[in-house]
């Protein structure tokens, strides 16, 4: 039996009869980078809530570290494990970032004082500043350096770089990335900002309208879709029945553009048989997964 | 460390606390330069600006420990950092008792300086009254307000702090006009307890006021604790 760090199962949440989750089938195991892509009110962030705590969920189950996160007592032993950036980066306005840390300390049992100083030395983060009075990158770094130092077994991280500029965004990256490798940290993290996940996660999952689209490998899942390029020399009836490997089927003019998830040789040949055609194979990228899965179909 | 965090979200209002306090004394002392409160009329009034001050205090001061609270103004929209104390492992249980625990402290020491300053700063009303009454009054007006400031925490565990400010001055004059109007309020009348049926212009106890404003303690801080958590921020 696998070792998941999260693992949902049919999760339902909705919002004044709103469905927000409509059974998520979630799995994240131990020591992955989990990029978490979904359009705007795709459930990313009630998800996540789900997971802290925040939220209860209607129906279906969720578990972190194997507990569950109904319970408000075991979702408290759970969030001493974890570490976690909200979405909107704000925090206490009367706290200075010295207060901050002082205050967050104490919470947490593992809590490294050398990552402490390592992130805030990185960070460039001046201890005696307001935190009304620092930038919104600067905000982002904060809460970063607050999830980190918790010594936490899992990092949630809800648009993490929001806020950052290009080359702090790479910085921020490269320190997550190196402290996963050093210190063997789960990583579970929501963002728009695909070509982030491509550069770090090892995994990802596609969540559309509350349910989970595609999840697993990056890797594995790059190499199973493929694009298909087809041009009809003469305007053909296309079979209306595909394989169930083919996720879409897109005709404009006398080009076909087809998503395959799987094995295209079969369907290579299906088109090849038909008069006049030629057809391409292409790899695809994250961005051309992510893009056909939310509004391709 | 949510007793620190408590604190540097209502120190200034304390600090506002104090300076009414200051600007009570300062006042009561003009009005009678050498502290001579002695008469009935002059202690009336005395207590009545006194129970003023408390009610403020008592309107200032409630906090739940979850929706971010500014240090002094109170401000609509800044419960960003709801996110961050709720992901704290820390029950809601420990977030509205600390917080209401604290804005408690500094209410009862508020009325506390109030009653000594009133004693000490004031040798008519001295004259006219006992330490016993005196101590009595006190208790009164701790029990009393008590009530009125847990009314407040349990309105900030749904409404904005701007918000709940309002409706607890609605509410408070609301009963301060119900009092007038309907005298035989009877035990329900908490602002009359802390004022004309006080132990200092009474001579007596409100027992069942007080009774009555331990329901209300009890009932509100059971309320907000469950709103809390059951609310999904």
């Amino acid at each position: 039996m696998r070792d998941f760090v999260i693992e949902t199962t049919q999760l339902a949440k909705s919002y004044k009869g709103q469905p927000a989750l409509q059974g998520l089938n979630l799995e994240v195991g131990r020591g992955q980078i989990f990029g978490f892509l979904g359009r705007n009110g795709a459930g990313k962030t009630t998800t996540i809530k789900t997971l802290i705590g925040i939220l209860k969920a209607d129906s279906g189950t969720a578990c972190v570290f194997g507990i569950p996160v109904t319970d408000e007592d075991r979702s408290v032993k759970i969030r001493r494990r974890i570490g976690f950036v909200t979405e909107d980066k704000e925090l206490y306005p009367y706290m200075t970032v010295e207060q901050i840390l002082r205050f967050t300390r104490p919470f947490f049992p593992n809590w490294r004082e050398d990552l402490e100083k390592r992130y805030l030395e990185i960070f460039d983060l001046p201890p005696k500043r307001k935190i009304p009075d620092l930038s919104k990158g600067m905000r982002s770094k904060l809460m970063l350096l607050l999830a980190i130092s918790r010594g936490a077994e899992l990092l949630i991280l809800d648009e993490p770089t929001d806020g950052l500029d290009p080359a702090a965004i790479e910085d921020v990256l490269h320190e997550l990335v190196a402290l996963a490798e050093a210190e063997g940290t789960t990583m579970f993290f929501s963002s728009h900002q695909l070509s982030e996940v491509e550069m770090i996660a090892d995994h990802i999952g596609i969540i559309d309208q509350g349910r989970m689209v595609v999840s697993g490998s990056l890797n594995d899942i790059k190499a199973r879709y493929r694009r298909l390029r087809v041009v009809l020399e003469d305007p053909v009836e296309l079979p209306t029945r595909w394989a169930s490997c083919v996720e879409y089927v897109r005709q404009e003019g006398k080009v076909v553009s087809m998503l395959v998830n799987g094995n295209d040789e079969e369907i290579i040949q299906q088109v090849q048989s038909m008069p006049g055609t030629t057809v391409e194979s292409f790899p695809i990228t994250l961005k051309d997964i992510f893009l056909e899965q939310v509004r391709g179909k | 460390m949510l007793w620190y965090k408590g604190w540097l979200e209502t120190r200034f209002k304390l600090l506002f606390g104090c300076g009414l306090l200051v600007f009570f004394f300062v006042s009561m002392s003009s009005m009678s330069p050498s502290g001579g409160v002695r008469a009935p009329a002059q202690i009336n009034a005395f207590v009545s600006a006194a129970v003023i001050i408390v009610a403020m205090l008592s309107i200032v001061l409630p906090g739940a420990g979850i929706a971010t609270q500014p240090s002094l103004q109170a401000t609509k929209g800044l419960h960003g950092s709801m996110l961050f104390t709720l992901s704290l492992p820390v029950s809601r249980l420990r977030l509205v008792a600390v917080r209401a625990a604290i804005g408690c402290l500094e209410l009862a020491a508020s009325i506390g300086a109030l009653c000594c300053g009133m004693w000490f700063l004031f040798p008519g009303l001295r004259a006219a009254s006992t330490p016993k009454l005196m101590l009595l009054h006190l208790l009164v007006q701790l029990v009393c307000a008590s009530a009125l400031y847990f009314v407040g925490v349990f309105l900030t565990t749904f409404l904005d702090d701007q918000l709940r400010t309002w409706c607890s001055m609605i509410l408070f004059g609301t009963l301060g006009w119900l009092s007038k109007r309907t005298p035989k309020m009877g035990a329900l009348d908490i602002l009359r307890a802390m004022h004309e049926n006080s132990p200092l212009l009474s001579g007596a106890v409100p027992w069942l006021t007080v009774a009555f404003s331990c329901a209300v303690v009890a009932i509100a801080f059971i309320g907000a604790v469950k709103i809390a958590q059951w609310r999904e921020y």
